[in-house]
């Protein structure tokens, strides 16, 4: 048997372990960054233009700067000020702090693709603000949304790549540790790539399925 | 006691006075048409009446409470009056049928089925039963204003107001919308209708408001504004509406 198959053997405990936890934290990043992006555009919409400009100005810093740092900031800064977190709370944190502030923005883009009467129609029966965005306004821009959600969702799942640089024992730093070992780089990571992209077709999958599920008519996503 | 009694009304945007003065009485049961060249101020006026907009100053007496007062409940009142927009404002990810029990499950607290029964109702008063498992994008312009048309009556409201109805339709869908609100003229809804559809206001008024500049310059039958006025205002501007179908 090849040396390589080999050593994928030895390991897949630990492999095993790694997927389990990149598929935790994606799940984990893209329920909490799909929450905080709609709390995020919720507060875009605000009538108060301190929360307007400050939402703004949070969108923009987590969009205009790299994920990296917000984890390197959360993992390695914050000890410094006397807090340290673990690994997974760092990159649940990190990740959903970044992931929020791009969900945000796709359900603001969505947003404004809106026939706005309806929101005056909703106002003039008698709906408030709050019952109009989880009534009329979230059901649509969501549905709107689906595409750029789903692509968020996969880029959440590349992204936890990244987080085996503040120790997270994910899948890829399984894969590392066995290239470090074995020095079949070429094998390896070429076989790292290849499970992400199994992964990656079983979300396209079933965000296929979900778009046909929520599919209406007059609704281009 | 009239049920809306607009005292003095005034709105202005920008320094500029769009209503100056609005004076207007609407009685239960009675239908009032409001027109007057565009940019007098008539859509304002609808707007304000259930507090869209902000009044700049003057009363609304509606049911015999001043809505203008401040902490008044807004939400009741808004329950109260239905709105009729113009480019219809359906709620498009719901079904035709779904839009006219929203208000009455979320507002009015119903259980759905009751809401559905009311719903039922209002759709077979307008023709629009076959179809309340639609979605707005699945109807033509009447049928969208008629679903509208469902989902303000649904909610039973002490009166209806109509943002030019039929403005956004061809005249075989106006027609359609026009025997609508005929219907409910004839079944004594209480009404109040902005339109330039000399057509439309013949057949759904007790009376015509003619508004030019922000004040009420003229109230009378339709027939009487139409063809006796002396007003040079009023005699233009029907001239140039009628002229028009």
């Amino acid at each position: 048997m090849d040396a390589f198959i080999k050593d994928l053997i030895a390991y897949w405990p630990q492999i095993l372990a790694g997927l389990k936890n990149t598929a935790l934290l994606m799940v984990i990043m893209s329920v909490t960054g799909l929450s905080g992006g709609i709390g995020i555009f919720y507060l875009t919409l605000s009538k108060h233009k301190i929360v307007r400009t400050w939402t703004e100005a949070y969108i923009s810093f987590f969009i205009g700067t790299p994920l990296l740092v917000h984890l390197f900031l959360l993992y390695y800064g914050l000890p410094e000020l006397g807090i340290s977190l673990s690994s997974l709370t760092v990159a649940v944190v990190g990740f959903t702090l970044n992931v929020s502030a791009y969900n945000a923005r796709y359900l603001t883009t969505a947003y404004n693709g809106l026939d706005k009467t309806e929101l005056e129609a909703a106002r003039a029966q008698g709906f408030t603000q709050t019952e109009t965005f989880r009534l009329i306004i979230l059901p649509q821009v969501l549905r709107l949304s689906v595409p750029s959600l789903t692509n968020q969702v996969i880029q959440n799942l590349k992204d936890t790549s990244v987080a085996f640089l503040i120790q997270f024992p994910d899948f890829f730093a399984q894969m590392q540790e066995i290239a470090s070992v074995n020095f079949q780089f070429f094998k390896v990571y070429m076989t790292a790539g290849l499970v992400y992209l199994a992964l990656v077709s079983i979300i396209v999958l079933a965000a296929r399925r979900l778009e046909k599920h929520v599919a209406l008519p007059g609704f281009q996503t | 006691m009239a049920l809306i009694e607009v005292k003095n009304l005034v709105k202005t945007f920008d320094g500029k006075a769009v209503l100056q003065g609005i004076n207007l009485e609407l009685s239960e049961g009675q239908s009032k048409v409001l027109m007057g060249a565009s940019g007098c101020g008539k859509s304002t006026l609808l707007r304000c009446l259930n507090l869209l907009l902000s009044p700049s100053s003057g009363q609304i007496i509606f049911k015999g409470e001043d809505i203008t007062r401040p902490k008044v409940d807004i939400r009741k009142i808004r329950e109260d009056i239905g709105f009729v927009f113009q480019d219809f404002a359906l709620y498009r990810h719901l079904t035709v049928e779904e839009n006219a029990t929203l208000g009455l499950r979320k507002l009015k607290k119903m259980k759905m089925k009751e809401a559905v029964e009311k719903a039922t109702y209002e759709l077979e008063r307008v023709g629009m039963f076959e179809h309340r498992n639609k979605y707005p994008a699945q109807l033509s312009g009447g049928q969208k204003q008629r679903a509208a048309i469902v989902r303000a009556l649904a909610m039973d409201p002490a009166v209806l107001f109509l943002d030019e109805p039929t403005s956004s339709l061809d005249p075989q869908m106006s027609r359609e919308v026009v025997n609508v609100i005929n219907k409910l003229f004839l079944d004594n809804i209480t009404m109040l209708c902005v339109t330039h559809d000399a057509f439309l206001a013949k057949y759904i008024s007790d009376t015509i408001v003619f508004i030019d500049e922000g004040v009420v310059v003229a109230e009378d039958i339709a027939e009487r504004l139409f063809y006796e006025s002396a007003d040079p205002r009023i005699k233009q501007f029907f001239m140039s509406v009628i002229d028009h179908r």
